[in-house]
């Protein structure tokens, strides 16, 4: 197995969060940006780090068809077994695609209820025991308090920890800093970690916001491979 | 007969299974009156759908054969070939787009863009075939034609946009708004043979306007007369507008999207009308040939007729006549009593009788000018030849072909059969380059191989009714391959000097595993220790050792070896000693090389109720398949995954059993694996078993 050697960046450590310390069972994160920002290229990244530890990831997207979620992938993973320099990238590949699953929805039909429906029939059926769940371009607002409060229980009854990629409108009045910040303190109950990815001149950076962190140096995404780094281009 | 060049479509069916189009030809040729019934495919009269001529094709309702024909709309010709929906079938799409200019992409507006039309659209997109979409069953329950649209931007990444709005869906489905001319289409009469134009609905009238809207903004892409007009926020000119469609649709940067009911016989005329304003007539296309004696230099090909002939045969077909060879003249003119070259072989041949086909009749042409596809009766020749004048030595590009994945051991029961079932394979081979045929040497069976169950099904079925040959079936085998998976390194000496003439060659180096090509033999000998003369027999000494793997008795595939020494002898050393120096060293380094046992793993695509979904995917992971990704469209659910090939015998029959008969799959090769290990040895011990028993 290759996997178990594998020697990357955790891109939680970078940020100065101890992935263990951060997300206990039940622990919910969130990646903050508006569009066209790298919201799921950092989303995929957490993902690949958790499959490289072979732990198993329930990718959920609400906006693009699974061909384009494999594709993400495929890219964020090439990426980092280039940076890492990692021969037998084929082989790792087939290694961890089954601690994969991604199950996109129609937003119409989805709801965070008919989710954990989905997971409790994969565990009960022995199909797929997720460690993770990440969960692209679902509106928070569109879930009530309750809602989120039984996913949080479902997540720690389950052993799971849950990600999710909130958008901040472009073009809002409010700026995005403002935005963020009211969001913090609206899901403060909710989130352990919140992310929050902000365009700086031509660079990205990620911004830890919930937590109390270590002192750490800004952090940005790398505009050309969008993995996170610990200096700018 | 002929018309002008410009005149004239070539065009394909294309579309996952039962999507619907063979009913949609057959609603094409009726109304461009080149039949005067309609017989649906699987229709109470009993005589099925015209283009579906095989027997076997009219017993399962599927579409086996491509079959061509032709029909004139609004003084258009219209070439059209209808192709299978089956993945098995694959290499019939393949070969049509080849030889096509257009396409026409049907899709079911409940089932919206499913497996078979990804595949499709990648074809499409390979042979460069500019496409129109036709969204069918708009009177089916849970029709809706504008998910479809947004599933041809998201899934297929087509620039999509709908030339039309359905008045009514579903039951209620009664018509269309053709968006370009602003007016309300019924069709009216036994067969939908009457157009009746009206004022389109007060209650649909906001919606087409704001989608005309989005026509013209998409459409004002291609054109800047036509942007500068909607910013003006002036009139626009349907023939700007439908201009500027067809810029865009031949540059495949937009897909016109039409939309109806084949089988209520609703939106066929203005579908034909698309053939004509946006797919590509042959002068449209560019296409090249390669000159074989100036290295296969690409040129581009002219469609006049006094140029000399270029021309590629893309299908066979053995009927009472002999072989009919179907070709497409890209160059030139093919005229009955011209002689012309076959590329492939240099041999010359003169065409006898050229002919024009409809299913499975024909008409005597004569001749078949550039940019038509005919047919002509009586040359030798297999799929994919050329054709060029005397002179010339132009051949098409090769086709795509897939390798075969899968192997059934077959019998004949008795001497009669025996001949015919030879005759069949010859024929069929010959016809199909996905179908191929092998002689198991150490059991005297005959192996077929295809591309899935269904494909040597059909052949099968074929022999015993086409050519009365009583066949007795084996097991399926999968083709399994073998590699090595580290570098390991050979110094072998092949030595035999006692008496005689001796033999004497050594050669060093090392094997190691790649994923770029089957075999790469890479010489980096200095110095001339071993002579230049005989470095190719050891190529040739390593090559065949991929034949049979040491391990598993399988072909051996992606390796690389690199020779970097070696000796040789004054008086000894010979070619056949190098190529026997080059066995002995593949063998030495090959079971250091850590050989492992490969096969084909097939990428799975179930559709089933919901409801159903844990059940499949259940069924799915018993087959030591990884499911990649499931699609949740409320009721209706898309399973993906990986399934071994060797896993998936006989899933028709358990997925109809679990489902009710509600859920489908589709599969196609998708790549070599590695079998798990425990799995590697029961297969290694079950052919050591065969060995001994020789079965």
């Amino acid at each position: 197995m290759l996997t178990k050697s594998m020697i990357i960046r955790d891109p939680l450590k970078l940020l100065g969060l101890e992935a263990d310390e951060a997300l206990q069972d039940g622990g919910c994160g969130a990646i903050l940006a508006r569009a066209g920002v790298g919201k799921t290229a950092l989303l995929v990244q957490l993902a690949i780090n958790s499959l490289l530890q072979e732990e198993a990831v329930l990718h959920i997207s609400l906006k693009d068809p699974v061909d384009k979620v494999d594709l993400w992938y495929k890219e964020v993973f090439q990426n980092i077994t280039r940076i890492h320099d990692i021969n037998a990238a084929n082989q790792l590949w087939d290694e961890i695609l089954p601690y994969r699953f991604i199950m996109t929805f129609e937003s119409s039909v989805f709801s965070l209820d008919r989710l954990m429906k989905k997971v409790e029939e994969l565990r009960s059926q022995a199909i797929f025991h997720p460690k993770s769940i990440m969960i692209d371009g679902f509106s928070l607002p569109d879930a009530t308090t309750s809602e989120l409060e039984t996913l949080k229980a479902f997540a720690r009854d389950s052993g799971m920890t849950v990600w999710f990629t909130i958008r901040g409108h472009r073009g809002d009045a409010q700026t995005p800093d403002a935005f963020a910040t009211e969001f913090a303190s609206q899901y403060n109950d909710f989130f352990n970690v919140i992310l929050q990815l902000s365009p700086d001149k031509d660079q990205i950076q990620v911004k830890p916001l919930r937590t109390e962190t270590t002192a750490q140096p800004p952090l940005f995404l790398d505009p050309a491979t969008l993995l996170i780094r610990e200096k700018r281009v | 007969m002929y018309k002008n060049i410009e005149n004239v479509r070539n065009i394909g069916i294309s579309a996952h299974i039962d999507s619907g189009k063979t009913t949609l030809t057959e609603r094409v040729l009726y109304l461009t009156k080149r039949i005067h019934r309609i017989h649906e495919v699987r229709g109470k009269d009993g005589v099925g759908a015209t283009m579906d001529s095989m027997a076997l094709e009219k017993e399962r309702g599927i579409t086996i054969a491509s079959a061509a024909t032709y029909c004139e709309w609004a003084n258009t010709e219209i070439n059209i070939i209808d192709t299978p929906g089956h993945v098995d079938f694959t290499i019939e799409v393949e070969r049509a787009l080849r030889v096509l200019d257009g396409a026409v992409l049907v899709l079911c507006a409940v089932g919206g863009v499913q497996s078979q039309s990804i595949t499709v659209d990648q074809q499409m997109k390979r042979y460069n075939v500019p496409c129109i979409a036709f969204i069918n069953k708009c009177d089916r329950s849970g029709a809706d034609p504008f998910r479809v649209i947004g599933q041809l931007k998201e899934k297929l990444g087509h620039n999509a946009i709908a030339l039309q709005i359905p008045i009514g869906l579903e039951a209620e489905h009664k018509g269309l708004v053709d968006l370009i001319s602003m007016k309300a289409l019924y069709f009216e009469g036994e067969f939908g043979d009457t157009v009746r134009e009206d004022a389109i609905p007060e209650s649909i009238a906001e919606t087409a306007r704001q989608r005309r809207e989005e026509l013209i903004d998409a459409a004002s892409m291609f054109s800047d007369e036509l942007t500068e007009l909607a910013l003006e926020d002036e009139q626009i000119p349907a023939e700007l507008l439908v201009q500027a469609i067809r810029t865009g649709a031949l540059k495949r940067e937009l897909t016109p999207v039409f939309m109806g009911s084949a089988y209520k016989n609703k939106g066929i005329q203005p579908l034909l009308d698309g053939v004509n304003y946006y797919l590509p007539s042959p002068v449209d296309v560019e296409n090249e040939a390669l000159d074989i004696e100036n290295a296969e230099t690409p040129i581009k090909l002219s469609c006049r007729t006094e140029a000399p002939l270029a021309a590629l045969a893309f299908k066979l077909e053995d009927g009472k006549y002999g072989q009919l060879t179907y070709i497409r003249v890209y160059q030139g003119e093919l005229k009955k009593g011209d002689t012309a070259v076959n590329v492939r072989t240099g041999q010359k041949v003169k065409f006898g009788r050229v002919v024009r086909m409809h299913a499975d009749q024909m008409e005597e042409i004569g001749r078949i000018p550039a940019g038509y596809i005919g047919a002509f009766f009586g040359i030798d020749c297999v799929s994919g030849d050329s054709f060029t004048s005397e002179g010339k030595k132009l051949s098409m590009t090769s086709m795509y072909i897939p390798k075969p994945v899968i192997s059934l051991a077959i019998q004949p029961e008795d001497i009669k059969s025996e001949t015919n079932m030879a005759k069949a394979l010859n024929r069929f081979t010959k016809e199909d380059p996905t179908f191929t045929t092998t002689m198991n040497e150490e059991t005297g069976d005959t192996l077929i191989s295809g591309m899935g169950e269904l494909h040597l099904e059909v052949y099968l079925e074929r022999m015993r009714r086409e050519y009365n040959a009583n066949i007795s079936v084996g097991e399926p085998r999968v083709a399994y391959r073998e590699t090595v998976t580290r570098q390991s390194d050979f110094n072998y000496i092949h030595k035999k000097q006692t008496g005689g003439a001796g033999q004497f060659g050594r050669v060093a180096g090392f094997m190691e595993p790649t994923t770029e090509e089957e075999f790469i033999f890479e010489n980096k000998i200095s110095g001339g220790v071993i002579p230049t003369q005989y470095v190719p027999a050891c190529e040739k000494g390593f090559r065949e050792c991929m034949a049979k793997g040491r391990a598993f008795k399988y072909p051996v595939t992606g390796i690389k070896i690199t020779i970097n020494d070696g000796s040789s002898h004054a008086v000894d050393s010979s070619e056949m000693a190098f190529k026997a120096a080059a066995r002995g060293a593949f063998l030495q380094a090959y079971s250091k090389a850590g050989p492992v046992l490969l096969e084909p793993v097939m990428k799975v695509v179930v559709e089933t109720p919901t409801e159903y979904q844990g059940t499949v995917m259940g069924t799915l992971t018993q087959r030591r398949g990884i499911i990649v990704g499931s699609q949740d469209e409320g009721a209706q659910s898309i399973l993906e995954a990986q399934v071994p090939l060797a896993e998936m015998f006989g899933y028709t029959t358990i997925l109809r059993s679990l489902t009710q008969g509600k859920a489908q799959f589709t599969m196609e090769f998708y790549a070599y694996k590695q079998v798990p290990k425990s799995i590697a040895e029961e297969i290694a011990q079950k052919n050591e078993k065969a060995a001994k028993t020789g079965t």
